[in-house]
């Protein structure tokens, strides 16, 4: 049975997913949630797939009104999270019935949040993702009274000792903080930068109310090329750190433009990203230097919690019964997908 | 951290790029033979399509392969990498046959703010940028920022041209634009710090039609000169190649 729900306050809200991978091969950003861990979270609590359609929001409040029993999960940064104006968690799965008002609030210390609804939303998609892209103008625009159509409802799961938390499922809340450690590998071109390349390690970057989707941009002590010819354009990671003013760092998120003509001095990691998606204007960041390998530990142990967290959740809700009598239809085909 | 790899016949380095990517530059010392590499090279990894490699963007002498770093590793990327130039060597690189596009521009004023600044640091005057801009037939390098936009090899001027100090916010779809030895049409409104010389009244990008843009690398593209108060003629038409 497909379920319903009506934005009554939009604040700035967008339906997302992980990102539009097939699309930097024809020149469009990958897009896609800024912070990855919580998107996925936020899914995996709410029982669905880490890439289904979820809600992202920047910043500002939002409301939205169920109209079917629905079970929902907000992660990412701190915030007042109710529910038919109970005070429910974030991190954990929270069952809304059919006609309650759910109301996030005074998003602080990061600044994006995700609510996974479980069984997502039926969107449109441009090469495979339904994350909007500003430059070409694809993506649902939410505003009050857009109806999101959704793929299951829930019936209300009852906690029999009221007062108890309905859930407790132990996963690991990322930290989050207005002065962050940013972990850096060396870009390709770290070595035209010369000794001032050590700038990027030894100073206190301020985020920069220009910052965005696309990038964000730091103020600080400012590593200086030492060449001064011109660089042929070519295709830039999420993450890379360019130096193209005197004013600003500028760091690429995943709304960059795909090929760039700037030197990238270095590179943020994945898991790091997700942390810099927290970041607001006002923030403080430093950068420390890793490795690939280490980098790329980090991020597989990241990904390991969120398995672990799918398993819980799986054996969890198989337990409430979350789904039961439906289980035939819910299976998909053996896509490995 | 940057490895120079030689196998049988062309010349690599590969470069760490984060913990999600990496940067191949083909070192064969030809501008020609390094595109070809790259871009086939490109090609190569989408037909094979391995799990965990999201996909390649090439642009002139250098393409960026981006993967989960859960699913594989730049080592193994890397490795696979080499695999594919080994298979290229084997079977040689095929492209296809190109498309000609013609492309319409008001030049100068409103529609190419920087014509006059460009002209002046080139030491030429208007009308010669104007002519040498037009004289040339390019091929499409890459496909580049913004949203697929044509990135060409720049027209015959004496020196290269030096990008804003101060991008512009926005700049209209449709703006023609050149900086260092590049040329390009914006395809969509975006912020740039490329000079603009003139804009097209054509539509190069339409989210509602696949593909998204009307060419690929390797197709050849010329621009001819039409009055401002043409402009409103041509506009709403699509850009498409020429029969």
């Amino acid at each position: 049975m497909t379920g319903a729900l009506i934005v009554l306050q939009p604040g700035h809200s967008v339906v997302t997913d992980l990102g539009r991978t097939k699309g930097p091969a024809f020149g469009l950003p990958v897009n896609g949630a800024l912070d990855q861990f919580s998107a996925k979270a936020a899914n995996i609590l709410a029982g669905n797939g880490d890439n289904d359609p979820l809600l992202e929001l920047t910043a500002l409040d939002f409301r939205m009104r169920a109209t079917t029993d629905l079970l929902i999960a907000v992660t990412g940064a701190p915030l007042d999270l109710s529910v038919g104006g109970r005070d429910c968690p974030q991190w954990e799965p929270v069952s809304v019935r059919a006609g309650e008002t759910v109301t996030v609030r005074g998003i602080r210390t990061g600044l994006r949040a995700y609510i996974a609804v479980r069984g997502s939303f039926t969107v449109p998609t441009l090469l495979g993702s339904c994350a909007p892209d500003t430059v070409v103008g694809f993506g649902l625009k939410l505003v009050e009274g857009t109806m999101l159509a959704t793929q299951k409802t829930t019936a209300p799961i009852t906690q029999p000792h009221f007062g108890l938390p309905l859930f407790r499922l132990g996963l690991a809340k990322p930290e989050f903080t207005t002065h962050p450690v940013i972990d850096v590998t060396d870009g390709p071109d770290v070595a035209e930068f010369g000794d001032t390349a050590d700038l990027l390690f030894t100073t206190q970057y301020a985020v920069s109310p220009r910052s965005n989707h696309i990038g964000l941009r730091l103020g600080g002590a400012l590593p200086e090329r030492q060449l001064t010819s011109e660089v042929l354009s070519r295709g830039v990671p999420v993450g890379a750190i360019e130096v193209p003013s005197r004013d600003e760092l500028l760091v690429l998120h995943r709304g960059r433009g795909v090929t760039a003509g700037y030197p990238v001095l270095g590179v943020v990691t994945s898991r790091s990203l997700d942390v810099l998606a927290q970041s607001r204007p006002g923030h403080t960041v430093t950068f420390r230097k890793t490795t690939v390998a280490e980098a790329t530990a980090m991020h597989r142990t990241a990904c390991l919690e969120l398995d672990r967290l799918r398993n819980t959740v799986n054996t969890v809700f198989g337990l409430l019964g979350v789904g039961a009598g439906q289980r035939w239809h819910e299976l998909s085909p053996a896509s490995g997908a | 951290m940057a490895a120079a790899t030689t196998t049988s016949r062309t010349m690599l380095d590969i470069y760490e790029s984060g913990d999600a990517a990496l940067r191949v530059v083909a070192q064969s010392g030809d501008a020609e033979t390094n595109w070809a590499t790259v871009h086939s090279l490109a090609g190569w990894l989408a037909s094979v399509g391995v799990d965990g490699i999201h996909g390649a963007v090439p642009t002139y002498d250098s393409v960026l392969v981006e993967f989960d770093p859960y699913l594989t590793s730049a080592r193994q990327v890397r490795a696979f990498i080499l695999l594919g130039m080994r298979q290229l060597d084997f079977v040689g690189t095929t492209l296809r046959e190109p498309r000609r596009f013609e492309v319409p521009v008001v030049y100068g004023g409103s529609y190419g703010p920087d014509l006059e600044s460009v002209a002046e640091h080139q030491g030429l005057d208007v009308q010669d940028v104007i002519a040498r801009h037009t004289a040339k037939t390019y091929v499409i390098r890459c496909l580049g920022a913004p949203a697929g936009s044509p990135m060409m090899d720049g027209p015959d001027f004496p020196v290269p041209v030096p990008r804003l100090k101060d991008p512009r916010l926005s700049v209209p779809a449709g703006a023609v634009s050149v900086a260092g030895r590049q040329a390009v049409i914006a395809p969509a409104v975006a912020p740039g710090g490329w000079c603009v010389i003139g804009q097209t009244p054509l539509t190069v990008l339409d989210a509602a039609r696949e593909p998204l843009v009307p060419y690929v690398p390797g197709d050849e593209l010329r621009f001819y000169r039409i009055p401002a108060e043409d402009f409103e003629k041509y506009e709403g038409q699509f850009l498409e190649a020429r029969p």
